[in-house]
């Protein structure tokens, strides 16, 4: 643990104006049993502290697999040596940034820690239960995984801080096959925020979701395709999810609105139905702990809400302290690193579709012909705002009613065209926040939004 | 300076004393410099030295790993205890091993020591060119670096390899931008170790810059119909993993979901189709040297002919799968022979269908079947390149495809691992709104 670094190291700084060292401890545990057996068993775990010193409007960066005050000199010497480097090359000359507000941060709550056996223990049990009652399976797999960030932030003009940011999760993947002898698959990830002793108590806890996951993929197995083209789709709330994340967050990130992304000239302007509202939640949303809670940033700010859509106007970016200047705006504390070796980028936190006031039983009785698409395993958009989201599990609706369940496919779109279609937005918000968001490094990031109505183009065979 | 292989020495003494029957451990040390361009600007000058301690072990067939990024001795003590708490919480599994003796080996491969100077001003110099050549293209970022590492492998059979290797690698993301339309975000990468030849003329960077500027205006495919897709040599790298991934290698094998499963010797691609796992070929910059169990790497031809030679597969899957070893695991190291025509002339040879830069697509079900958006791409008309598309999707089966490859071109593109060219598949269904 990083406690005794909490106040250590702010003489280090030398006068230096605009600096921030980090020291960070980045743990992953993960167990893989595969058919039964045991295929990855494995602790991990890197630390180390980096310095980052801005001058001219270039960054300076420097990071060592070493804790020690020693090193602290070391990394800040280095890293002023980078910027001093770069702003003589290249001499953009621009002027300090503003500083962000002083204060401290520190959680005082650490995360346990178990030991491989009992996730390994854990995952058996569950096992035992899905080769009881899931027969039809013909592969099975259980993926325990633990990561923690903890980092100790010293920054003389900002917000210090110590954090943690735990998840866990057990993922559950079934394979079963249809009629003819195909396999097909599916996938979910139980957990969240917390450490596997907060998260997982009894393997009998579990056992619902293994059941709804082994009726999913039983219909899965007698699904069909999809026809291919512009469908009027129910998006499920872990689909609108990714949409607000990929399609919509990706774009509104400051440095890639510099890069050239579609959301640049729309500032003002109306990119979406009225019905939908986007927000980037840094600790908290609708009265509860976000997924995946960021209270201060790795440049020292305190970290806020960020609004992005508002009845269907975009009126915001994700933005550094750099980026905030160029644009006017405030930073919001979305400037995140995930390995001590990495520096702070531009980062979402929670990025969540508000709620609206359908219910999903009166948006699937409005629909004639079209599809509810429920489940994914990935997605991707570009700065575009054009997207694509592979489809793991669906329903055809005909004549208002759900049908039979889809086979794998994907559905794709423009962000800011696809959501000025919606003209229904259900009343209850999905989180997911299991997976890592890939921009140069990883983050963990939560996502979330309601069902959403809309049109789509759904790929097919 | 840190004695790796001495470190690595104690390690296993450790290990064994704490119980392990046999055991691995890989240390390394390692230092990156890295130059960012963001949004067009220099941004970042970043360096980092790093190291990591990778311990394995093995008691009764069962296993734990730990991995720590620390050589400090208390360090070392509570990853070797952590490590075989791992192992006593395993249960028994005759497939597990580690690679037999081979002897020791000092391996030293591309660039290892950094002149940064010289790297920033051709990275300077990039940037220029391609400012100058191509003024519709915005530069996202770009992401330039030398990493240097240097390695132990030791395990208690004997094995002590020590690898020392770097290069400079060369990352773009862009887009092309006029009167307010763009095109989509391409990518580029690769290593080298050549500073001499200006960075703009390696890879297949210029190339695709000179594409993506034709991207900006679009027109969307009307319907469906079904075509030959022609994809550009680092598209088509990420489909061949996929296949292998999905067919070749890993849990498909071992839980019999692979449809490949049982046709070793037998016809998996069409005759002319042949894919090698080269990395030893001399355009390799850096090399999978050692495969995770410790044998020493070779190449190998996975598809000879349109006939699947061999599995992906370490000692754990070839044990559990009961398939043969393979000589290396170079998923990343895709060689495919030259082809017999050139581009131009392979693009002659489509009536209709695609020519894609890049599949943006979730990883397919275990079936090989899959879905995606054609990004950066091309209609093919009559055997000539048409306009670019938007909002097109593709999709089809990998295994099927591979069956339906129509021929490669004679343009191979190195990105420092990989040799691949342009290749065409037909049968693909390509479908707009």
């Amino acid at each position: 643990m990083l406690r005794e670094f909490e106040t250590k190291g702010r003489d280090l700084f030398g006068g230096e104006p605009d600096a921030e060292v980090r020291r960070q401890r980045n743990t992953t545990r993960s167990i893989s049993l595969v058919q039964g057996d045991l295929h990855a068993n494995d602790r991990s775990e890197t630390a180390g502290v980096s310095a980052r010193v801005i001058r001219g409007g270039v960054a300076g960066f420097a990071s060592t697999a070493d804790l020690s005050e020693e090193s602290v000199g070391t990394v800040l010497r280095e890293a002023q040596k980078n910027a001093a480097f770069l702003d003589g090359q290249v001499s953009l000359g621009k002027p300090a940034l503003p500083s962000a507000a002083r204060g401290a941060f520190r959680m005082t709550r650490e995360p346990g820690d178990p030991e491989q056996k009992a996730y390994i223990e854990f995952a058996r049990a569950v096992d035992e239960y899905v080769v009881k009652n899931c027969p039809k399976l013909v592969s099975r797999r259980l993926v325990f995984r633990a990561d923690c960030m903890e980092k100790v932030l010293t920054v003389p003009g900002g917000t210090d801080a110590h954090t943690f940011l735990p998840r866990c999760y057990l993922y559950l993947f079934f394979t079963a096959n249809t009629p003819d002898g195909v396999p097909v698959d599916l996938f979910t990830a139980l957990g969240g925020y917390g450490s596997f002793d907060q998260l997982f108590r009894d393997p009998k806890d579990v056992f619902p979701e293994v059941d709804l996951l082994y009726g999913k993929l039983l219909a899965k197995t007698e699904g069909v395709r999809p026809e291919a083209g512009l469908k009027t789709c129910i998006l499920g709330g872990s689909l609108a999810g990714m949409l607000a994340h990929e399609a919509v967050g990706h774009t509104v990130e400051a440095d890639l609105v510099i890069g050239g992304s579609v959301a640049g000239p729309m500032l003002g302007r109306v990119v979406a139905s009225p019905l939908v509202s986007l927000v980037d939640f840094a600790h908290s949303a609708f009265g509860r702990a976000a997924p995946l809670p960021v209270y201060v940033d790795d440049e020292g700010t305190p970290a806020v809400d960020a609004e992005i859509i508002r009845d269907g106007i975009l009126v915001g970016y994700l933005n550094n302290r750099d980026t905030a200047v160029r644009f006017g705006m405030k930073p919001q504390g979305n400037a995140r690193a995930y390995a001590p070796s990495d520096e702070p980028l531009i980062r979402m936190r929670n990025t969540a579709i508000l709620p609206g006031h359908s219910r999903l039983s009166d948006m699937i009785a409005s629909v004639e012909d079209g599809y509810y698409l429920t489940d994914t395993g990935n997605g991707q958009a570009d700065t575009t705002g054009e997207f694509m989201f592979g489809i793991s599990m669906g329903y055809e609706i005909k004549n208002g009613k759900l049908g039979r369940a889809l086979l794998d496919t994907t559905i794709s779109g423009v962000a800011f065209e696809m959501l000025k279609t919606v003209d229904m937005v259900s009343d209850t918000v999905t989180w997911s926040s299991s997976g890592f968001c890939g921009k140069k490094q990883p983050m963990p990031v939560g996502l979330g939004g309601p069902e959403l109505r809309c049109k789509l183009l759904m790929g097919g065979r | 300076m840190t004695d790796l292989k001495k470190l690595a020495a104690e390690c296993l003494a450790k290990l064994r004393a704490a119980g392990a029957d046999t055991a691995q451990a890989r240390l390394s040390l390692s230092e990156k410099r890295e130059f960012n361009i963001d949004g067009g600007e220099f941004s970042l000058f970043r360096t980092t030295f790093n190291r990591s301690l990778t311990l394995i072990a093995f008691r009764e067939t069962k296993t734990g790993s730990v991995v720590v990024n620390s050589f400090d001795p208390d360090a070392i003590n509570r990853a070797i205890s952590d490590c075989m708490r791992s192992v006593e919480s395993d249960s028994p599994d005759p497939a597990r091993g580690i690679a037999a003796y081979q002897g020791e080996r000092e391996l030293v491969y591309g660039e290892p020591e950094p002149d940064a100077e010289k790297f920033f001003a051709a990275t300077k110099r990039l940037k220029a060119d391609i400012e100058e050549r191509y003024p519709t293209i915005m530069m996202e970022q770009m992401i330039n670096s030398h990493d240097k590492t240097e390695s132990v492998y030791a395990d208690t059979n004997g094995n002590l390899f020590h690898m020392l290797y770097g290069s400079y690698g060369v990352g773009l993301m862009f887009s092309a931008h006029r009167d307010g339309k763009s095109s989509s975000f391409m990518g580029c990468e690769y290593d080298t170790v050549d500073l001499d030849t200006p960075l703009i003329e390696q890879g297949d960077i210029a190339r695709v810059l000179s594409d993506v500027e034709r991207q900006i205006d679009t027109v969307p495919v009307e319907g469906s119909f079904t075509g030959t897709v022609i994809f550009a040599p680092d598209c088509l790298g990420g489909l061949l993993r996929t296949a292998i991934g999905c067919f070749a290698s890993g849990t498909p094998l071992i839980d019999g979901t692979s449809v490949w499963r049982d046709k070793l010797g037998q016809a998996v691609a069409s005759p002319g189709f042949t894919l090698s796992l080269a990395p030893h070929h001399p355009d390799a910059i850096l090399r999978q040297q050692l495969t995770g169990d410790g044998y020493l790497t070779e190449d190998f031809d996975l598809i000879r002919n349109g006939i699947l030679e061999s599995f992906v597969a370490g000692i754990y899957v070839s044990n559990k799968a009961g398939v043969p070893r393979s000589k290396n695991t170079a998923t990343g190291w895709l060689v495919m022979p030259e082809g017999d025509r050139s581009l131009d002339e392979l693009i002659a040879g489509v009536k209709d269908g695609l020519f894609v830069y890049r599949f943006s697509g979730g990883h397919p079900a275990n079936n090989g079947d899959f879905s995606g958006v054609a990004k950066n791409s091309f209609r093919i008309r009559d055997g000539k390149l048409a306009d670019a598309v938007s909002e097109t999707m593709i999709s089809g089966n990998l295994a099927d495809m591979l069956l339906s490859f129509e021929g490669a071109s004679r343009e191979r593109v190195k990105d420092g691992y990989s040799v691949l060219p342009f290749a065409a598949f037909s049968g693909i269904t390509i479908s707009g709104k």
